[in-house]
């Protein structure tokens, strides 16, 4: 009895060598959410939940397996792993398929959509760029930096992804921000910034026709959902009234009217927080973001206690990119941000997405500081 | 891969930076997502209540539900306005797109004549797009199937079942029960929000006087409707509240006799329970078929009634106006008993000619009676004996007591549009003939002639008076109501009689000289030789066309133009049951076509075996009812009422 206990024990201890068991438990809390949303938002069927329970399967495989690479691995294969990760983002081009672009290859099982794996790759090739050089990043190596950065976000332009293409560069900035770049830099790039979005504003045909038609609705509908309640503004309103709806404690599990009645677009996928929200009102809401938090606050703990410069870039680009996806994803569903397609972490249904991010906390917990020393 | 020189870092300065940033980032993170966290905040806390009622305005829609119109029945129970199980067609703007494809495309499916698609495109065009418009009102059962079968190439299109109202005697009730036709825009303002619920309203009749009790309340069925418009499933209903059912105190056999007795003539008759003022039938001939306007009647078939010179719509009985001719004489002598100007034996001789004093030429023509009393002035129908009367009295006087007796006011009965009649006096004479009042106008008014305006209606509530000693009361056809179809009957309250005379044994010299009309030299003996029972009453002959003052010959004129023959009278004489009044249009003579009539009414109702003596009444009710409705149609307490 005790030998099968202490079996169970080592077999356990074993299983979660590597891992980082906060980390894990609020991940899996935030994927427990995410598995009741779906169910909720699938008009209880149970399909698109075992699908999603799958794929967090996998993911957290993947998170398994990169948690047990040992780091120097990991930091000697990353110049190879950025590449191989950019091939496909090419290949989408010529083979891609999606509802708005060409954003997903057809596996035949699985769509996958490359760009998702550029929001981890591109951070790990940022945080190996600015490990070999002395920080803060002189000129020359921002420039670098910048370049390393100008090609997956280039990629996902070109296949009119605006949103994931935002999201990859939120996510070399914040290795850039975390390296240590200037005060001084940022107020550069802060004012050119500036400069270009008034250019926009001033001659919106001109950066109007780099935009497809949907993303200047989009847009345009942001700046005044109201003027078109039937139309692109349509899908901000019936999510507000979702939200809205909810109220402090909510309509309770599945009881969410403007989904089930299908009034909320998208509401498995994009607009999955709205559902979150209808159901389970400001305290579901406030519980979840609470989460969300701790994640990255985890995330930035790990790093900060890392004595390896890579790691801690990574890990708290991780984080900080975490944070970026709720925030974004949370603006857009409630009228607060223009809608761009992100989805919420964990919460929205999708594959890559999830197993992404999944294996991107699985490199955190590889590169982080205090884990056992191996051989 | 080519190893350069590493290029020296300082270790601890690089954690102590990063760590700084990563402490900035963090709070960045806990900066946004606070702020996120304040936004839904604001949303579903403070603005909850805003998108909380959009969210039910989106899913909720509230259908109305129509109530059961309420029944009418006789006072045997016979059902005379009834409600029938139907399909109406109807098409939602919004889902069923243009109005006039939608006509092309719903050819050799469901027949739609001219006129119906010309209404149906106007009320189309104006309605709200979420609204049905009504295709067309009762559709046939072999329509309705093909509809069905075809029904998905028509969205948005759809049978709606109703209660539909038939009037089963056709054009028997027509001026009784009147008729429902379909909600116009002012009654739609008149019944404001409730009328979304229903199609038809009361338009003439019962149907329109008694609609608030007769329509019922609508219910309503919320539904949740998705994001389509289709309707996911119900969430309550509040249920629809059945109209009222009232029972008449008409019976339907003695109404159809009144019909055959008229024959092929024109005009109107009332029977009356002169102990209760219950009418027993009313009918204005000729008639036409309610049943032509519920479904909205065609422009020819509305055509054809409205150029019918005998105006088949006009309810004679309370509308039409006319001389009461000498059936005005028993209340006319009872006006110079009850002041005291003459007594029951004082006599007038009667020469056959009148003159006012100071009068020259022909004056009034007139039969030769001799010496003249109150009782041989009315079964002798004796002119000159009023001639003197109301010379006697004085206008002011007369006229006082016409009014007394309910000329000139309406009666109350309990149908719509009812004309209060005009008594003669200088101030009527100025207001209608713009003309100034002489001695020999009342001297015409004295025997029902000139500028009187008198109801069928009013004539029959005068001589039920009489035959009930003096008591006068509303006529009314509704006597009792019933909230459902196993509630109870509920006799509906009536006023109090009202006494039109102080001195029964004037009313008494009234009533025998009525009884002596039908009777040796009375003027209506003829008609009444032979009869089983003693009945009482008074012929007349009201003068519609001024003989001196027209050349049109009056052959050519409408029935309605011509002189109308009237007759009064109840029966039996000893213990009147029914009093009657009865006008022939183009009847010449009242005791050639109006007294037939009457004779045919008592016989029917006092020789036919439904005769209801006043204590028999109620078993003898409620053993018909038991035949016509078996079940659940108690009979009215007939019993109850003196």
């Amino acid at each position: 009895m005790n030998y099968l206990l202490y079996l169970l024990r080592s077999l356990l201890q074993r299983l979660l060598r590597g891992l980082d068991l906060p980390l894990l438990l609020a991940l899996l809390a935030i994927m427990a959410i995410g598995l009741a949303t779906q169910y909720s938002a699938g008009n209880e069927s149970l399909r698109g939940v075992l699908m999603q329970g799958a794929y967090f399967a996998v993911g957290l495989g993947a998170l398994w397996l990169a948690a047990q690479l040992p780091a120097h691995l990991l930091k000697q294969l990353t110049p190879a792993v950025f590449v191989v990760s950019l091939l496909p983002m090419v290949l989408v081009l010529f083979i891609g398929s999606g509802k708005y672009g060409n954003h997903w290859i057809n596996l035949g099982f699985f769509n996958y959509q490359p760009s998702e794996m550029a929001k981890l790759t591109l951070p790990m090739m940022l945080a190996w760029h600015f490990d070999q050089r002395p920080l803060p990043p002189r000129f020359s190596s921002l420039l670098g930096g910048l370049a390393i950065i100008a090609l997956p976000v280039g990629l996902t332009l070109l296949q009119r992804d605006l949103g994931t293409a935002v999201l990859i560069l939120a996510a070399g900035v914040f290795v850039l921000f975390l390296a240590g770049t200037s005060w001084w830099w940022w107020a550069l790039a802060s004012s050119l910034a500036g400069g270009l979005f008034a250019l926009a504003k001033f001659a919106p045909m001109a950066w109007f026709g780099f935009l497809r038609p949907y993303q200047q609705d989009r847009i345009l509908t942001f700046r005044s959902p109201e003027n078109d309640p039937m139309g692109a503004g349509w899908n901000i309103l019936q999510s507000q009234i979702a939200i809205g709806g909810g109220g402090l404690t909510g309509k309770g599990w599945g009881q969410g009217t403007q989904s089930h009645l299908n009034y909320l677009p998208e509401h498995t996928t994009d607009f999955a927080f709205s559902v979150l929200a209808e159901d389970f009102g400001w305290v579901g809401v406030a519980l979840v973001l609470a989460l969300y938090l701790f994640v990255v606050a985890r995330c930035l703990w790990l790093a900060a206690e890392s004595r390896d410069g890579y790691a801690r870039l990574l890990a708290g680009t991780v984080g900080l990119s975490l944070f970026v996806y709720v925030l974004v994803n949370g603006g857009m569903i409630s009228g607060l941000l223009p809608v761009v397609g992100v989805p919420m972490p964990l919460l929205s249904y999708g594959g890559t997405s999830a197993v992404t991010l999944l294996l991107g906390f699985g490199v955190v917990m590889a590169v982080q500081a205090r884990r056992p020393l191996r051989r | 891969m080519l190893r350069r020189a590493r290029p020296i870092k300082n270790h601890a300065a690089e954690l102590q930076q990063f760590r700084r940033r990563a402490l900035i980032g963090f709070l960045a993170a806990l900066a946004g997502l606070l702020a996120l966290a304040g936004w839904y905040f604001q949303l579903q806390v403070l603005r909850h209540d805003e998108f909380a009622t959009r969210s039910e305005a989106n899913r909720l829609r509230l259908v109305p539900v129509a109530p059961a119109r309420g029944l009418i029945y006789d006072r045997k129970g016979r059902i005379l306005a009834d409600n029938v199980a139907a399909w109406r067609l109807e098409a939602v703007p919004e889902r069923a797109g243009d109005g006039a494809a939608l006509l092309a495309r719903l050819q050799g499916v469901v027949t739609l004549d001219a006129e119906q698609q010309a209404s149906f495109l106007k009320a189309y065009r104006a309605a709200r797009p979420f609204k049905p418009v009504t295709l067309k009102l009762r559709v046939e059962d072999d329509e309705a199937a093909r509809f069905a079968v075809n029904r998905w190439r028509f969205p948005g299109v759809e049978l709606a079942p109703y209660l539909g109202r038939v009037y089963p005697y056709g054009a028997l009730f027509a001026h009784v029960v009147g008729y429902v036709g379909r909600i116009d825009e002012q009654d739609l303002a008149a019944m404001g929000d409730a009328g979304s619920a229903f199609t038809h309203i009361g338009k003439t009749g019962l149907e329109r006087y008694y609609e608030r009790l007769l329509r019922g309340k609508p219910g309503y069925r919320r539904l949740e409707t998705n994001v389509n418009g289709r309707t996911v499933r119900a969430l309550d209903t509040v249920p629809a509240v059945p109209g009222i059912d009232l029972r008449l105190s008409i019976d339907a056999e003695l109404q159809r006799a009144m019909v055959e007795a008229f024959g092929e003539l024109e005009g109107s008759a009332l029977a009356i329970d002169p102990r209760s003022g219950e009418i027993l039938a009313m009918v204005s001939l000729p008639s036409f078929d309610p049943n032509l306007f519920v479904n909205g009647i065609s422009h020819a078939e509305f055509k054809a009634l409205n150029d019918n010179p005998s105006r088949p719509q006009f309810n004679r009985v309370v509308l039409g106006g006319v001389a009461p001719g000498s059936t005005i004489k028993p209340l006319t002598a009872l006006a110079g008993l009850d002041s005291g100007v003459r007594k029951p034996g004082d006599k007038v001789l009667s020469t056959g000619v009148f003159r006012l004093p100071g009068m020259r030429g022909r004056g009034w023509l007139d039969g030769v009676h001799g010496w003249t009393d109150a009782r041989k002035s009315i079964y002798e129908s004796v002119n000159t004996y009023y001639y003197q009367l109301a010379l006697d009295m004085g206008v002011q006087r007369y006229d006082a007591y016409m009014e007394k007796y309910g000329f000139g006011q309406k009666t109350g009965i309990d149908l719509a549009g009812e004309i209060a009649g005009i008594v003669p006096s200088p101030a009527a004479k100025r207001k209608y003939a713009g003309q100034r009042w002489y001695s020999g106008d009342l001297v015409n008014a004295s025997i029902g002639q000139g500028l009187w305006k008198v109801t069928p209606l009013q004539l029959v509530r005068g001589v039920a008076a009489i035959a009930d000693d003096g008591r006068m009361r509303r006529p009314h056809l509704a006597i009792a109501q019933r909230p459902g179809f196993n509630a109870g009957w509920v006799q509906l309250p009536q006023p109090a009689a009202v006494p039109i005379s102080d001195h029964p044994q004037h009313v008494r010299v009234i009533q025998e000289g009525m009884q002596m009309t039908t009777t040796g030299s009375g003027t209506a003996a003829r008609v009444f030789r032979g009869a089983s029972y003693r009945s009482a009453g008074k012929t007349g002959t009201a003068q519609v066309v001024n003989r001196s003052a027209t050349a049109v010959d009056p052959r050519s004129l409408p029935l309605w133009k011509r002189h109308r023959g009237l007759y009064i009278g109840y029966a039996p004489a000893e213990a009147p049951v029914i009093a009657v009044a009865v006008a022939v249009e183009g009847g010449g003579f009242g005791s050639d076509t109006a007294a037939p009539i009457a004779r045919k009414v008592f016989d029917a109702w006092l020789l036919g075996a439904r005769a209801p003596a006043a204590g028999a009444a109620p078993a003898a009710a409620a053993g018909d009812t038991a035949q016509v409705a078996p079940a659940a149609a108690p009979a009215p307490a007939t019993g109850a009422r003196p």
